[in-house]
């Protein structure tokens, strides 16, 4: 069986959650049940004047429906056209690529680290996290963003009865500040052994790297970058190893240890 | 009847005329987790040179209309690595390998030559002479006497069939391509891709650390075809088309202009099992022409008189 399949799928559901932020499940996928937090999925839209596929970490998946999920922010020309796509609309999915993150041990703390659209693949961890049987009181859950307008969705995380910490650099809602400076405030009641995981924008990764080097944190970070082939044949979506040379991000990323890469 | 999709270049038989491009199928591995890579006619490995190359520092590539820029800088594990590791892993599958051999000079593309004269499985070797990417590569892409001389010493210590890859960068491909001819080439490939820039006008930076880079994909497609008809008027041997070619009608206008065979690249990026629909698309193609074999197509485009 081929590890990664190209299928042609259509929009089931749209929702605009405002601020140029989407939801859409998709489907028929029929690699749903071999999908792994932190993995992504490039996706093709058809008949329009983008040259190549735009990639997409996986958000939600519902195995039984054979559907998946994904959050998007309007951006550049791909974006663009897909927030123009309706329930019905064609487009082509290939999948699952990347490394998925690495579970814990069931005894550590987990601090997960959200900023902005670098939500998704964080939420689908702590669902497989709850749905593993982690103890909800071991995972602190923050996701922060520019301003409130930006922090979406923030009722499916809710659901999944994690503690959750909101953060926004202008404080229209949640604490006042960068979503690193929102964990260290919390640190003191968060005990035990300790384990972070991020995904969200460049300067709060680096800063969670190196906050994870003070507190020697172990942990995992899921970096983004602009992926033309999404497999490992174009070489274009590298990045620098602090071991030296570089990486593939849709290969042999999007997660990666703490400290193993240049930020 | 199911239509003859074989073709012979230089002895070597393919058992269909889709191949992929150097550059855009890495080794092999990576391709085998989306589709069996025996369906392939062959596969033309990314470049190899003597020393690793960890390459150019991002960003590399850039979408562009219609096509992609990329600067690259043939990052690849070297001689060494790639005779004990891919080449091993490709030799459990039944298609032809054809190792893309890049140098800075005349002396480094005959040494690897040399070494890879006692790999078998290294079916045959494309020589890039064409890397817009490296300075040196162009040297040899744009003097016919220095392709001429370099082939001619390659022909000496590699035992099979060699194939010279031609830069579009060049001011007449022909004089290139005859001087490949002369030197002994078995076969010409054409072109690599052609050298463009794209700038973000924010940063006033250009998309690509190298500044320019290779542009490729079906905006090229056009320079290809009407390069590949000159040169398959110019010369004997058999060629190979590359150009923007993403499914089987741009495969067919490729033969029709005078390739035997084509090598598929940036279209691998976008649907990496687009070798699977070309090759199905061909025979379709072929059965509703009823035309009985693929040679019957090499070089029959009607040019106007």
């Amino acid at each position: 069986m081929n590890k990664i399949v190209v299928e042609n799928s259509s929009i089931i559901k749209s929702v605009n959650l405002g601020n140029g932020i989407f939801f859409f499940e998709m489907g028929p996928f029929s690699r749903v049940r071999f999908i792994k937090p932190g993995q992504f999925v490039h996706i093709l839209i058809p008949g329009c004047n983008v040259f190549f596929r735009r990639a997409f970490s996986v958000y939600e998946t519902d195995i039984k429906a054979g559907t998946l999920g994904i959050l998007f922010k309007t951006f550049g020309r791909g974006t663009a056209a897909m927030a123009d796509m309706k329930k019905g609309d064609q487009l082509n999915i290939m999948g699952p690529l990347g490394t998925g993150f690495k579970l814990p041990s069931k005894h550590e703390t987990l601090i997960l680290a959200a900023g902005g659209l670098g939500m998704p693949p964080i939420y689908a961890l702590a669902k497989e996290l709850m749905q593993n049987g982690y103890r909800k009181e071991k995972i602190f859950f923050f996701y922060g963003a520019t301003s409130r307008s930006d922090l979406a969705d923030t009722k499916r995380i809710k659901r999944l009865g994690v503690r959750l910490y909101l953060s926004t650099d202008d404080g229209s809602a949640g604490f006042k500040g960068l979503i690193s400076e929102a964990i260290k405030s919390k640190l003191p009641n968060i005990d035990g052994h300790r384990r972070v995981y991020a995904c969200g924008p460049e300067g709060m990764l680096k800063a969670i790297d190196k906050l994870a080097g003070e507190l020697q944190m172990p942990g995992q970070l899921s970096l983004e970058a602009p992926m033309p082939c999404g497999i490992g044949v174009c070489l274009g979506c590298i990045r620098p190893l602090t071991r030296g040379g570089y990486t593939r991000v849709c290969r042999e990323g999007p997660v990666y240890n703490i400290g193993e890469v240049i930020l | 009847m199911k239509p003859d999709l074989t073709i012979d270049i230089a002895g070597v038989r393919f058992k269909n005329p889709i191949l992929t491009a150097s550059g855009t199928c890495g080794y092999g591995e990576e391709l085998a987790d989306v589709f069996t890579l025996n369906i392939l006619g062959g596969i033309v490995t990314k470049s190899i040179t003597i020393h690793p190359r960890e390459g150019h520092p991002p960003p590399r590539t850039a979408e562009t209309d219609s096509g992609m820029l990329n600067a690259i800088g043939l990052a690849n594990v070297g001689v060494d690595r790639f005779i004990e590791e891919k080449l091993k892993y490709l030799e459990k599958f039944n298609i032809i390998v054809v190792v893309n051999v890049a140098g800075a000079k005349k002396q480094e593309y005959i040494e690897i030559c040399g070494r890879l004269a006692d790999c078998p499985r290294a079916d045959m070797v494309e020589l890039n002479f064409s890397c817009p990417n490296v300075e040196s590569g162009m040297e040899i892409a744009r003097s016919a006497s220095l392709a001429e001389e370099t082939v001619r010493e390659i022909k000496k210590v590699f035992p099979r069939p060699v194939i010279a890859k031609l830069s579009p960068n060049v001011s007449d491909i022909s004089e290139i391509a005859r001087g490949c001819e002369s030197g002994g080439a078995d076969c010409l490939s054409l072109i690599n891709t052609l050298v463009g820039m794209a700038v973000d006008i924010e940063t006033r930076r250009p998309r690509l650390s190298n500044n320019t880079g290779g542009l490729s994909g079906p905006a090229i497609k056009p320079v290809a075809l009407a390069l590949v008809h000159e040169v398959y008027n110019s010369v004997k041997i058999p060629i190979i088309g590359i150009g923007g070619i993403m499914n089987h009608r741009d495969a067919v206008e490729f033969f029709l202009c005078g390739a035997s065979a084509v090598q598929v690249g940036t279209a691998l990026f976008i649907e990496p099992d687009a070798p699977v629909k070309i090759i199905k698309g061909l025979e379709n193609y072929l059965l509703k022409s009823k035309i009985g074999s693929i040679k019957e197509l090499i070089g029959k485009v009607r040019i106007y008189s």
